[in-house]
């Protein structure tokens, strides 16, 4: 590997596009070579910058323009056939909108769930908040949580693995205060949120949200959100260090 | 197709239609027309030509709908040409990471490059970075091969940091973690 080459597929190490072994060659170059080790750092802080600016979300109206145009289309060319449609899909309507309405009314719980954990993680970053303990010792951040929340968070030490444990703080989701933990990857912040669950046991769901990688699952009595922008591959291998 | 699976389908992607839209258009009443559009022929191709990915094919549709309408309204979308590779592929001067802090200011400048950037680098940017999606997706979305997308995102993040680094950067504190 040499700098030239390094230089080439800087992005695609920086986007996860590598294979694990090109990955590899690569991160054993940056260890030797400071010019490239600081082209990875700028363009590392670069994206970081990039996935802040706005992201335009779809206006309401934009929404139902496209509802309306869809039932348009629906009813151009039909006659009869589609009013009786209409008869049996409203009398199947009453038994399933009661089950509908549940499972949709939980999967909108948990995308408004997701977005504000990803907005937590985006506030901690610009207000530069991060911590309210900051530790790279786990025996020093479990017992901080002490008499400051209604459970104790797990607390892992994942540094043999590359994802130091830097940091905790008390921050709030959907009202209530809930333990966020920090682990850095590089120059990668992840934040877990972590909190008392009545759910059973869930396996890891990743998603994807403004440009940052989050991914939920439930262990134990305990709900589990990591946000990061890291790339997915990375974040993966992280949360199941952590037991996800 | 029922009425359901178009909803199911498209509905969830509309924010990534309407924020790729309105990178590419710079303008909302604008995007809301091309993602519009795109979803009235989404829903007629519908049935036939969506693949496994239903937001790489969606972004795909809006692409096509937005690159039609441009070029009818001017001749011609705006190419790369417009600014000097040469200079592009060697920047003034090192810029300090450290002064890639996170704060408004910052954020704005990029905002504000990004949208300055030819289109061709500017939606790969967006893709990658708001979407968070692979370089086989947006070679799907762009409808050009993989080492394109490699190359465009290379080039174009290259060129944001030439443009932060030719403006004042002030350096601010530093966050904790970097």
């Amino acid at each position: 590997m040499n700098c030239h080459e390094s230089e080439r597929q800087l992005d695609a190490y920086v986007d996860g596009e590598l294979t694990p072994s090109e990955s590899l060659l690569l991160h054993e170059h940056f260890e030797t070579c400071a010019a490239c080790s600081r082209r990875l750092a700028e363009r590392e802080a670069l994206s970081r910058l990039v996935r802040l600016v706005p992201y335009h979300t779809a206006p309401a109206r934009l929404r139902a323009r496209v509802v309306a145009t869809r039932k348009r289309t629906s009813w151009a060319g039909t006659g009869l056939l589609a009013w009786a449609a209409v008869l049996v899909l409203a009398a199947s309507l009453g038994a399933t909108i009661m089950v509908f309405t549940r499972a949709r009314s939980e999967a909108k719980m948990t995308t408004a769930i997701a977005e504000e954990v990803v907005g937590g993680h985006v506030r901690a970053l610009t207000a530069q908040h991060l911590f309210d303990v900051r530790s790279t010792d786990q025996h020093t951040v479990k017992p901080w949580f002490l008499g400051k929340l209604d459970f104790s968070p797990p607390v892992s030490d994942l540094a043999s693995i590359g994802f130091p444990l830097v940091g905790g703080r008390i921050d709030h989701v959907a009202g209530k205060p809930v333990a966020a933990l920090v682990y850095q990857r590089r120059q990668h912040p992840i934040n877990v949120f972590v909190w008392p669950a009545a759910a059973k046991d869930a396996p890891i769901a990743p998603r994807s949200i403004r440009g940052f990688q989050v991914e939920h699952w439930v262990r134990d009595g305990m709900t589990f959100w990591a946000v990061s922008d890291l790339n997915q591959t990375e974040l993966t291998e992280f949360v199941r260090a952590l037991g996800g | 197709m029922s009425q359901r699976s178009f909803e199911e389908v498209v509905l969830p992607h509309l924010d990534a239609a309407f924020n790729y839209a309105r990178w590419l258009v710079k303008n909302d009443s604008e995007a809301e027309d091309v993602v519009q559009d795109a979803c009235v022929r989404a829903l007629r191709f519908f049935s036939s030509q969506r693949g496994d990915n239903p937001r790489a094919w969606l972004l795909a549709i809006v692409r096509n709908t937005w690159y039609g309408r441009f070029t009818a309204k001017t001749g011609g979308v705006e190419r790369m040409s417009v600014f000097d590779e040469a200079a592009d592929e060697h920047p003034g001067h090192e810029l300090d990471p450290q002064a890639l802090v996170i704060q408004r200011q910052e954020v704005e400048r990029v905002q504000q490059a990004l949208e300055e950037l030819p289109s061709d680098f500017r939606e790969v940017l967006v893709l990658r970075e708001l979407e968070g999606l692979s370089y086989k997706e947006i070679a799907a979305v762009v409808q050009v091969p993989i080492g394109t997308v490699m190359s465009r995102l290379a080039r174009g993040r290259e060129r944001l940091l030439a443009v932060l680094k030719s403006s004042d950067v002030s350096t601010g504190e530093t966050r904790e973690l970097s």
